[in-house]
Parts: structure tokens; C-alpha cells; sequence
């Protein structure tokens, strides 16, 4: 195939995830798929081989052939022109049940040609606790309704006691029946397009293409790999929890590269969560992969050619590949942004101009859910208004809001106007936490500080993060983030009751709940960061005086807007420069100090609460 | 009489005169960035001259000159604005750091964060706070804003823009800090958010209300300068400014609302497009207009401009609904270049003017889509702006076989025509996305080009589009200069009150539209309007109770609204959604955000009678012949050449053929049939002759 004819194809395929991304976002009800974007659309080939896919969360992707491998040993020959798949089972190839995936087969002159995957985390799918991302289910009964592949379309006829069945089993039934004729929606726009496409270049130059395509990021993601020198690398991390008693769940990896391919081994992890805390198969291969998507040049098209080279391996019966029935309800980000974590660790001696720092892990991701009192009506939100920030690179810092490597900034904040008017709450602060960043040559994004408060009625929050106890690493000389926490102060009394990365607690009306989020890990010396800017960071109340004279050996005036000692700068950098930091850190679980910092007198602390 | 338009753009100052008789002229000058009225001067200059008569002369027949410009979108891109301050409600301060949390790139991890307008020392917290029904929860702290103001005084800054929460449901407190402010900070500007956009959703009207203080001081001493400048040179009345809401304004009500003199220029070219497709009937036509580093793309559907509410400037979203053009890079000056991988790509990095591309022997080394264009031979290295500037084939061959041809083993004409094939595909994917986007088949669309190069892919796209008709107007060099001599005034407003269709209040409805009409209407005749000349256009953000996002859906007048008009917006918000997403659920009440009124003055056209078909057409005898590559027959050949200003009303050329013009240059290929019309514009009849 001529290569004009290969560059025009990739963009007009790249347009068609494009307009099936716009199509679901801009009709989808529930707030965390129309404005957090907790979505993505893709496009395999009959092969079931990924082929595009435009700006997508990096975790919805990358591992979605194993849906399709599932709906064919599931239905075989009876994959019909006009059947619409569902499924959102974790032992049947899905990321967590929160996922609900859409499959599309598209059929062209009566043949497969296509599948059309769009994948949206719905806000609710019949945990026992009102949430879909749940840390205390202690199985996959707990977590949700799981739904194996089944037809919720017949050859063109919706199946109305299928899509019963599924709304029969959910409390927010009105959002989840909206949100998946949305999905159903784009799935539409997607096959209509993809017929335009097929017909205007053939069906053999489309084949022909999807080799093509599939070829050149491979070439590419193989020269990404080829940069990284020969060897076994070792990296660590730890998981705050398994959900309930076990702390500090080790996550050892193994990167063993060799050329141009990669093997990522999870031997060495911890057993399996007691909780909901396990990385389903689907998971733990994204999570494998993505690392290496990072890179790359952000322009490499993300297909199969790129994971021909990555291959991963995770032991039965851990939390990177539990036995059934665990639970794998919070998957996508506990324990895999700790695995993504922990193989930039290892790669950092060997490649330290490719890795980045620590990134949050799901700190500050509240579920949100109450009974108006006024109205009786059930409602509920998750939001990243105020989720933590990425790690840094050695070109750039990190940035703020980025939730984990699982979203990567790929979600939105709902805006608090519309937070007020769509929900009883009222937001009281939403503003940058100084010094929640780890320190570096480059710092990483910063973490923010949320409170809210419940107007009508109590309100549920049930969070599932990680990082409270281990927070994001800095990297080649750069420091940790703080970790944050989370507590609900009692109105009456000020007693704050701080709670682990993970737990449901309840917020009575007129108390507050408080999430602070951690910032991303810094990269490289911190005195090395240009002074100047850093002046201005301590000026904007970002940065505290004291980080500013201990960490980047900055000396500066007094007022506002303090005038810069160059030369005792120099010279105080000058002395700091013989304590040395490790390649990254922590090296040692719990590190983070946040939480003793702030607990006052008379204030609690919980591990993983429950709600009875 | 006439109307004369100004468009200042990156490369180029493009100015137009109307004539009552419909005869429009084009004059081209180099932009002078440093100091854009420079250009405009001696550009009036030339163009007084091409029509023979004193610049004084000019200006005084002038009945209207509206301006466009990009001072306000470079002081925002290049960051050279003045510091600013912001007060905000305490604990809400990073509305704008924060953004919607959105990281384009989403696999770059070396892209940095974007550095905010307002240094965070100078975004101040102010003790107050507003319910979601416009009730005062926590009082308005008048001595914390006094010292902020002090502080703002002492830091130096000349704009303060105030931004508090639920400010549109009751500025009060907005408006007291402001004239607190200004009481303390008199020589400062100060924008209230919910003055400029009154809509849901901190974050962009945060970002309105500070790119406006960003911004106002600038423009308001360019349009001073503007008004006394043109003034002395002979016009009698004051000049319009281009909005980016696709009207023009006046200079007072846009220094109310400076985000609408963003984006001015590119708003225009609708309005040239609906009016050569009003004028031939033509009720859908997509617009293009090809410039040296964009390629803007705007759909007008029933003779309006598509819109939109999620426009960006630099990432930070203008907040304000604006004509919806959507810009690629794939312009003239877009580079070429072969990825590690082996693929060929176009754009968006772009020469510029400067050094531009290669062929302009001014230092490019880099192949452009200009380079691609002369290796093909559509370009006449001679005759390039009428002789202006010269083209140097030698140069864009080099470039076009070092950038393209050598990695992928081509030789410079198949590496420029896959240059070409590959800006077109960017191209039609742009049209694809406004098009396809609002659930619209490009192929019931007209495509109408401007842009010098425009003419050169316009038959390409059309057919990759799958649309049989293409306009190309007499002007189409200087288009959105054009459009600019053809556009209405147009000033928006829009109210909130929040319900559903089972719960609307009707009295309070009439009540409101009652208020808006009143405002548009008394602003309109302070600009001069006859109220026959007025209409006011009415929609409403509506969309089904739960969602999230909003249509706009327009509404019928009325003085009093009734269960039938109710009955209509709710069908016509079905039929909008079922059109757009494919689903509809009628079993569910519509809820409504925000009510619209776009009081529109309507500008009576010099000529707007229909340009009558040309009922027999003489085929057009060409100049000579000229090699170019063909891209039906993949391959160069000899096709008959035509000079744009030599065909006349009734002159048909059958491709392939080149129509080459001073501002614009068409390639046709074979099957194309091309008219001159009444208008001297060009009808291209796309793959439709030879049969």
C-alpha cells in the first residue's frame, strides 16, 4: 500500500473514533460519563485486534480483545449483522463490573469486519453498598451485577427484558438505561461511518490497511523499546490495603527487555485482596501495557503493533491475578496504578530520560450518595473535581487533576454551578494544596483540597483510593508527594474523623466532608530547579518557605512578592548538594506523614470503614 | 455609497469595498504587526487607488467599514497582555488553574501545564457567597474587598476581572466589588463575569471574564486609535467591530463585552458564504477558507451560521456562544514531513510568513503545502499575487524531495501529490467534524471557498465529500474582508431560569423574553436601526432532566406563551436530539437552562436580488496551456490554463483546466465544469461534465 494512501486512511479512521467519542459524550446522563468522560470508544478489527482509537482513558483500552475473544467462545456462529453486544463481566475478559461495554459487530457485504467497542464506567451497578467501585466487597457477588455477553440488541430488535433485567438490578436505573442508549448511540454513528469508509476504499484496501496500520506501530513501539538497554529490572511498590486488615500489599515487577520486546512479570506481588482490591486478567495486561504507550511519541497510533511486544505475566492468586470469585470492583486503579508505579521504578536507572514520577492513585475520587428529604429522591455522583496530580517528567511538571494513569487527565471536573443545581450539596472550598506536591527539577501537579456539604439529608461518601499510606514516588532525585487524606468534621464539636485512602463513611447534614488529594512525585534535584520560578511558586502560596530554604536552597526576602538572593542561593544549593537522594523514593512502605501531621487532639482516625 | 471591510490577519491586511452595484474590490497588504493600523492606512491607500480616487474620498462614501481583528487573539496567544487581577469567592480562587481538569494529549507526559492569565498572588478570595436560587448565603465582606483592591493597587495591576459563583442568578454582590474597585482603582478596568456571559458553569465564565480584563486594555486603545485615525482619513461614521458571534458591533458595546472582539476575523467568512448562497439559492453550504497557517471550516445550515458554546483561545474557553469555526492546521505554509514510522504527515507546525515556505527563497527549508502546490505546477512561480512576490519552483522542488520525496522513495511529483492527498484528508476530516458532528450528510451541502489556495483543493474535498456544487466567489482571496461588508449587528443576550416543560411558568417566561426583547431592541436603535429592520432571534439550552450537556434549540416568538409553543420546543428538542444521538425519550419532560435573544439589526444589502442561473454559456477560449499534475489521470500533463479575470459572465471551462487569478487560483479536474455566473463568481459543477 502506498503510503498517501495509508496516512489518509489512519485519520479518517482516527475521525471515526473521534465522532463516536463525541456522539456518547454529548448525550450520556450520568455526570461521570458525559463530564468526567469515564469512557472510550475503539475500533477492532474481525481479528479482534485493536486498531483505533482516539485520545481514550488509558485503562478502558488496550485490553479489549478479550471481550471479543469472550462474546465469540460465548455465541460462536450466531454473531449476526445488527447484533449489539453487553458485557461487563472481569472473569469474561472485562476490565471491573463497573465497565459496561458495548460491542458492535459491523458486517460489510455480509461479512465481520469490525467491532465497534465502547466501554463507559456506569455510576451504578447494583453493589450492595451505592457505589460502583466498592473496596469492602468482599467477592464478586458483592460488587454488582455481572453481566456475561449477551445480546441486548437481536438482529436490530432491541431485547427489552434483557435491558430489564439490567435496569431491575440497579438503584439510578433512569441514568443507567440513558447512559447505555448513549453508548448504543455510538455504536451507530461508529457503524455508519465505518460503511462510508469501507466503501469508498474497498473492502480489500481496508484489509490491507489494518495490516498496514498494525505493522507500522509496530515498527515504532519496537524502536521505543530498542532505546532501552538489554537487562532485568526490579521495581516496588505498595497497595495501602487489601480493603479490609492486610496493609501494604507488595507489588514487585520484573521488566526483563530484550531487544525490541519487553516481558512484565508480577511474580513476587501479594496474595489476593480480601476486598476489592484485585486486578482482573484484562487489567493487569493494561496496566502492563500502558507504561510503555507513555514512551513513546504521543502520535503512535495505539493498536496491537504496539503490544506485540509486551508481553505480561502475573502469578494465580494474587492480587494481579486473584482466583475467582475475588472481587475486582475498583481494579483499573487499585492496585493498577501501583503496578504502572512500580515499573517506572524499575525503569528509571536503566532510562531515566523515559520514566516519570509517582502519580496519584484515585486520591480524593469521592462516590457521593444521599436521599433528598425534601423529595425522597435517590441521587448520587462520583466527581474529579479535586483528584490528585501526575508525576513529573524530566521535560515538564506535572500536571493537576490527573486522577491516576488509569484516567490520566482523560476525566472531567463537573463544574460546581452545576454540581449545586443537579444535587443537595454545597461545595465550600476547591483550591490548590500547598506543598502536596513532591519536589524536583521538575515538581509534580499539585493536589487540591475539597470540602462539601450535604444540604438535604445525610449523604453517603465511599471512597476507594490508594496512596494515603504510600504516596506517588519522586523520581531520579525528586521527592515524594504528601499522600492527603480525607476526614468529616462534625459541625458542632470541629472533631474530624480522618479516614484510610479507602472507606464509607456517612456526612450528617450540615457536617463537612474534607478531601485533600495528593499531588504527583517531583523529578530530578530539586536544587536544581530554576530559583526564579521557584520564588514565584512560593509567592503564589504554593510552595511553603520553609520546603523552599530545606529542599530547593532558596534563599529570599521578606513580603508578598519576595526579591530572590541569587548569590546565597548558589551558595546555599552549593552546601545541600552532598546529601544525596536515592533513585526513588520511598523505599520504605508508609511513608507518608500527612495524616499524623494533622490529626488534633481529640480527632479519630479509621482503617477502611463501613457504613451498617 | 459603499461598505468597506477590513480584515487584519497573520499574514496578510485584506481590505474590501462594495459598491452599490454589487461590484465588490480587493486589495491585499502585507500585515505590519508591530503596528497594524500601518497597514490598514496604506492599504486604504491602494485600494482608493485601484478605484481611482482619493483615500478621503473613499472614506467619505463609505456608509459603513466594519473591522476585524487580531489584536485581541494575539494579546491572548502570545501572552503580552498587561497583569491583571481577580477576585473570586473565597475558597474558589483556581477556578482557572483548575480548568475543567481536561489534559489534552492525554499520552504526553512532556507536554507542560498551561501557565494561568492571573499570577495566583493576584486571584484573591472574597468572603461572599450566592445560593443556586440567587439567595445570599454568606454576605458580601465590602472592607476585604477594599483591601484587596489596595493590594491589587500596590502589585501593579490595570485590569481586575470579578468572577463569583452562582453571579448569574444574582450579580449584586459581582457588582458592588466592582464598584468598590472601581471607586479604589480608578484608573483600572473592571469586568464582571455574569455581565459577560450571565451562563452555568465557573469555569468558563471565569475564563470570559478574565480574557476580557486580559485583553480590554489593549483594545480599547487600538479601537481609540482606530476611530481617530480612520476619522481623520475621511470617514464620516464610526467603524463596526467583527464579533466572533458573526455580527458586527459597535466600539462601545464591545469594550462591555471584550471576548467578542476575539476571533473577529475568521467569524466573517459565514456571512459572505450565506450571502452567495442566499443570493443562488442555495439554503445548506459549508464554508473553507485556506489561509497560510489554518484551515477554517464553518457550517451554515438555512442561511445561519452553526454555533457553538465550547470555543477555546489558547485552552481557555471565550465562554460566549460564537459562530462555530473550526480551525486545523493544514494551511499554505503547513510543513510536510515523514515520521519515524514511515508515515506522511501535514501540519500542524506551519512556516508562517517567515520565513514561509520554501518557494519564497526567504530561508524555508522545510516542504510546505505552498512547495507541493508549486512542484505540481498549480502555482505560477511568475504571477504569484500579481507579480508581488515572486515563487522559486527550484526551492519547493529541494524542499518538497529532501522532506518527502528521498524517505519515501518518490520522486518530487508523487511526494507533492501525496503531500496534497494528505492536507486534503486533514482538510476533509475538518468538514467531516462540523458536519457530521451536528448528525448532518455533507453531500446535501455546497461547498463555497475562500483563501487564495482554497480553488486548488476545493474540487479535491468536494469529491472526497461526496458534494456535487462548489462556489468560489470573486472574492474569494479576501473572504472574510467580504463577509465583513455583508454582515449584520448582532447583539446577544440570555437569561436563566431553570425549569422543566411539566413545571414552566409561563408568566415568568413572557416576562423575561418581555425584558431581553426591550434590551436588544432600545440597544439596536441607539445603533441606528428602524425598528422594521430589527428581528430578534429566541432559543433556549435544553435538554432532557439528568443530562448533562445542553442542545440549543431555537423557539418561536410569542408574546405570551401557551401549551401549543410549549408543544413545539419539545418536539423540535426531540427531533434535535434524536438527529444528533440517535435516541429520543419523548416519555420524559424537557428541561430548560438558559433563554436566548440575538437582536439582530439587519443591514440593508446593497444587492441581494438572486443571481439568475446563466441560461447558455459559451465555452471559454484559454490562454494557453500550462504541465500540471492531474490527479484523476496520476499524472502531469498539459491542460488548457484560463486567467480568472479574463472570464466573463457565461464563460464555461470544462477540466482539466487551471483558472488562475491574482488572488485565487482553481484547479479543475476532468469532469469538472466550471461557470462564470451574473456575479462573476464561479459555479463548479464537481465530476458532472464529460458525460
Amino acid at each position: 500500500m502506498d503510503q498517501v494512501t495509508f496516512s489518509v486512511m489512519m485519520r479518517r479512521l482516527e475521525s471515526i473514533s473521534l465522532e463516536m467519542t463525541q456522539a456518547l459524550e454529548r448525550s450520556a446522563w450520568s455526570s461521570i460519563i458525559a463530564l468526567c468522560h469515564d469512557f472510550s470508544c475503539v475500533i477492532y478489527d474481525a481479528k479482534g485486534r485493536q486498531l483505533s482509537v482516539h485520545d481514550p482513558i488509558p485503562a478502558l483500552v488496550t485490553s479489549l480483545e478479550l471481550v471479543v475473544d469472550a462474546i465469540e467462545e460465548g455465541f460462536g456462529d450466531d454473531i449476526a449483522d445488527g447484533d449489539i453486544f453487553l458485557c461487563n463481566d472481569p472473569y469474561r475478559g472485562n476490565t471491573h463490573v463497573g465497565d459496561l461495554v458495548i460491542s458492535r459487530p459491523v458486517f460489510v457485504e455480509e461479512r465481520l469486519m469490525f467491532w465497534l467497542m465502547i466501554k463507559a464506567h456506569h455510576i451504578d451497578v447494583g453493589a450492595f453498598e451505592p457505589a460502583s467501585c466498592t473496596a469492602a466487597a468482599r467477592d464478586t457477588f458483592q460488587e454488582g451485577l455481572r453481566i456475561p455477553p449477551l445480546k441486548i440488541v437481536a438482529a436490530g430488535t432491541p431485547r427489552l427484558d434483557v435491558l430489564e433485567l439490567v435496569l431491575s438490578n440497579v438503584r439510578l436505573r433512569n441514568l443507567v438505561e440513558g447512559d447505555l442508549l448513549a453508548q448504543i448511540g455510538s455504536a451507530e454513528r461508529g457503524r455508519r461511518l465505518i460503511l462510508e469508509f469501507c466503501e469508498e476504499f474497498g473492502l480489500e484496501t481496508v484489509e490491507e490497511y489494518g495490516e498496514e496500520v498494525i505493522a507500522y506501530a509496530d515498527r515504532r513501539m519496537g524502536a521505543v523499546i530498542e532505546r532501552i538497554p538489554d537487562g532485568s529490572y526490579r521495581g516496588s511498590g505498595w497497595v495501602d490495603s487489601d480493603g479490609y486488615a492486610v496493609k501494604n500489599v507488595p507489588v514487585e515487577v520484573t521488566v526483563e527487555v530484550s531487544g525490541d520486546q519487553v516481558v512484565v512479570d508480577f511474580e513476587g506481588t501479594g496474595a489476593q485482596a480480601e476486598g476489592g482490591f484485585n486486578s482482573s486478567v484484562a487489567t493487569t495486561l493494561t496496566a502492563g501495557r500502558i507504561p510503555f504507550l507513555f514512551y513513546a511519541d504521543p502520535d503512535i497510533p495505539h493498536n496491537q503493533g504496539c503490544f506485540e511486544h509486551i508481553e505480561v505475566r502475573a502469578p494465580k492468586g494474587t492480587i494481579a491475578n486473584p482466583e475467582y470469585p475475588a472481587s475486582t470492583s475498583c481494579a483499573t486503579v487499585v492496585p493498577a496504578a501501583m503496578f504502572h508505579d512500580a515499573i517506572n521504578k524499575a525503569l528509571a536507572a536503566a532510562v531515566p530520560e523515559m520514566v516519570h514520577a509517582g502519580t496519584a492513585r484515585c486520591s480524593n475520587v469521592p462516590q457521593f450518595f444521599g436521599v433528598d428529604e425534601e423529595t425522597g429522591e435517590e441521587w448520587a455522583m462520583m466527581i474529579f473535581n479535586n483528584c490528585g496530580g501526575s508525576g513529573a517528567v524530566k521535560e515538564a511538571d506535572g500536571w493537576p487533576l490527573l486522577e491516576s494513569v488509569a484516567a490520566m487527565g482523560g476525566q472531567k471536573a463537573l463544574p460546581i454551578e452545576q454540581m449545586e443545581l443537579l444535587y443537595p450539596v454545597q461545595v465550600e472550598e476547591m483550591e490548590i494544596e500547598p506543598d502536596s506536591m513532591g519536589f524536583g527539577t521538575t515538581i509534580g501537579g499539585f493536589g487540591v483540597r475539597f470540602t462539601i456539604r450535604p444540604l438535604k439529608g445525610s449523604m453517603h461518601c465511599i471512597t476507594f483510593g490508594d496512596g494515603t499510606a504510600n504516596p506517588p514516588h519522586g523520581a531520579v532525585g525528586g521527592t515524594p508527594a504528601i499522600g492527603g487524606g480525607q476526614f468529616v468534621e462534625e459541625a458542632a464539636s470541629g472533631r474530624r474523623t480522618y479516614v484510610s485512602a479507602s472507606g464509607h463513611v456517612l456526612v450528617a447534614r450540615g457536617d463537612t466532608w474534607t478531601g485533600v488529594a495528593t499531588g504527583g512525585g517531583g523529578y530530578g534535584s530539586p536544587l536544581e530547579r530554576d530559583a526564579e520560578r521557584v520564588r514565584r511558586e512560593v509567592r503564589d502560596g504554593v510552595i511553603g518557605r520553609a520546603a523552599a530554604t530545606e529542599i530547593f536552597g532558596l534563599v529570599i526576602g521578606e513580603g508578598d512578592d519576595p526579591a530572590l538572593d541569587a548569590a546565597a542561593t548558589r551558595a546555599r544549593r552549593a552546601e545541600l548538594a552532598s546529601r544525596a537522594r536515592p533513585l526513588v523514593e520511598p523505599t520504605e512502605p508508609e511513608a507518608a506523614t500527612w495524616v499524623e501531621e494533622n490529626l488534633r487532639p481529640g480527632d479519630l482516625y479509621l482503617e477502611n470503614p463501613t457504613v451498617d | 455609497m459603499l461598505r468597506i471591510g477590513i480584515d487584519i490577519g497573520g499574514t496578510f491586511t485584506d481590505l474590501t469595498a462594495l459598491e452599490e452595484s454589487g461590484r465588490a474590490h480587493l486589495w491585499k497588504e502585507p500585515t505590519t504587526p508591530a503596528d497594524p493600523m500601518a497597514a490598514i492606512l496604506t492599504g486604504l491607500e491602494g485600494l482608493a487607488g485601484s478605484l481611482d480616487r482619493p483615500v478621503a474620498e473613499l472614506l467619505g462614501e463609505a456608509r459603513l467599514l466594519v473591522h476585524g481583528t487580531t489584536i485581541a487573539t494575539n494579546t491572548v496567544i502570545q501572552r503580552n497582555g498587561p497583569r491583571i487581577g481577580l477576585l473570586a469567592t473565597k475558597g474558589f480562587r483556581d477556578v482557572l488553574y483548575f480548568r475543567d481538569a481536561w489534559k489534552p494529549e492525554r499520552f504526553n507526559m512532556r507536554f507542560a501545564p498551561p501557565e494561568p492569565f492571573v499570577e495566583r498572588f493576584l486571584r484573591r478570595g472574597v468572603s461572599e457567597r450566592i445560593g443556586p436560587a440567587g439567595q445570599v448565603v454568606a454576605p458580601l465582606d465590602e472592607d476585604e474587598v477594599r483591601r484587596h483592591a489596595a493590594y491589587l493597587g500596590e502589585h501593579g495591576v490595570e485590569a481586575v476581572a470579578v468572577a463569583f459563583l452562582w453571579s448569574i442568578v444574582n450579580p449584586d454582590h459581582e457588582h458592588r466589588a466592582a464598584a468598590i474597585l472601581r471607586e479604589e482603582l480608578p484608573d483600572a478596568y473592571v469586568v464582571c463575569s455574569a455581565d459577560v456571559v450571565p451562563e452555568i458553569r465557573e469555569w468558563e465564565r471565569t475564563s470570559a471574564a478574565v480574557l476580557s480584563a486580559y485583553v480590554l486594555p489593549g483594545i480599547d486603545a487600538y479601537f481609540g486609535r482606530l476611530k481617530s485615525d480612520i476619522a481623520a482619513a475621511g470617514l464620516g461614521e464610526d467603524p463596526l467591530i467583527m464579533q466572533l458571534n458573526g455580527g458586527c458591533a459597535p466600539i462601545d458595546e464591545v469594550l462591555k463585552r471584550p471576548v467578542y472582539a476575539l476571533h473577529s476575523g475568521p467569524a466573517a467568512a459565514p456571512a459572505a458564504a450565506a450571502h452567495h448562497a442566499g443570493r443562488r439559492g442555495l439554503r445548506d453550504v459549508i464554508t473553507i477558507d485556506m489561509g497560510g497557517t489554518s484551515f477554517d471550516v464553518c457550517l451554515v445550515r438555512e442561511g445561519r451560521a452553526a454555533r457553538s458554546r465550547s470555543i477555546r483561545v489558547d485552552q481557555q474557553p471565550v465562554g460566549v456562544e460564537a459562530v462555530a469555526v473550526h480551525s486545523v492546521g493544514a494551511g499554505g505554509g503547513s510543513i510536510a514531513y515523514v515520521d519515524e514510522g514511515g508515515a506522511l504527515n501535514v501540519g500542524p507546525r506551519s512556516a508562517g510568513s517567515v520565513p514561509g515556505p520554501a518557494a519564497y527563497g526567504a530561508g524555508g527549508t522545510e516542504p510546505t503545502v505552498t512547495d507541493a502546490n508549486v512542484v505540481l505546477g498549480y502555482l505560477d512561480p511568475e504571477a504569484f499575487l500579481g507579480g508581488r512576490r515572486e515563487l522559486r519552483a527550484d526551492l519547493a522542488e529541494q524542499a518538497i524531495a529532501a522532506g518527502v520525496g528521498e524517505p519515501l522513495g518518490l520522486d518530487p511529483v508523487a511526494a507533492a501529490a501525496g503531500v496534497i492527498r494528505v492536507v486534503n484528508a486533514s482538510m476533509t476530516a475538518a468538514v467531516r467534524a462540523v458536519s457530521v458532528e451536528r448528525g448532518l450528510d455533507p453531500r446535501n451541502f455546497a461547498l463555497v471557498v475562500g483563501g487564495g489556495a482554497g480553488g486548488l483543493h476545493a474540487s479535491a474535498l468536494a469529491r472526497d465529500l461526496g458534494i456535487e456544487r462548489v462556489v468560489i466567489p470573486r472574492e474569494a482571496g479576501t473572504l472574510c474582508a467580504f463577509g465583513m461588508t455583508v454582515t449584520d449587528v448582532r447583539h446577544d443576550y440570555l437569561q436563566p431560569l431553570h425549569c422543566t416543560s411539566d413545571s414552566l411558568d409561563s408568566a415568568a417566561l413572557d416576562a423575561l423574553y418581555a425584558g431581553l426583547e426591550e434590551r436588544g431592541r432600545a440597544r439596536l436603535g441607539d445603533d441606528g436601526f428602524a425598528a422594521e429592520e430589527i428581528r430578534v432571534e429566541r432559543s433556549v439550552d435544553a435538554r432532557y432532566p439528568g443530562q448533562v450537556y445542553e442542545l440549543t434549540v431555537a423557539i418561536p416568538a410569542a408574546e405570551s406563551y401557551g401549551p401549543e409553543h410549549l408543544a413545539q420546543i419539545e418536539d423540535a428538542f426531540h427531533a434535535e436530539h434524536e438527529r444528533q444521538f440517535g435516541y429520543r425519550r419523548e416519555e420524559l419532560p424537557v428541561e430548560f437552562l438558559h433563554w436566548r435573544a440575538a437582536a439582530v439589526g439587519r443591514m440593508d444589502l446593497l444587492h441581494e436580488g438572486a443571481v439568475a442561473a446563466v441560461a447558455t454559456t459559451v465555452a471559454a477560449a484559454p490562454l494557453g496551456e500550462r504541465r500540471v499534475y492531474v490527479p484523476a489521470l496520476g499524472e502531469v500533463a498539459a491542460v488548457p490554463l484560463f486567467k480568472v479575470e479574463a472570464l466573463a459572465t457565461g464563460s464555461r471551462v470544462d477540466g482539466p483546466a487551471v483558472v488562475a487569478g491574482d488572488t485565487t487560483t482553481i484547479l479543475l479536474e476532468p469532469g469538472d465544469v466550471l461557470r462564470c455566473d451574473e456575479d462573476d463568481s464561479f459555479l463548479i459543477e464537481v465530476g458532472k461534465g464529460g458525460d
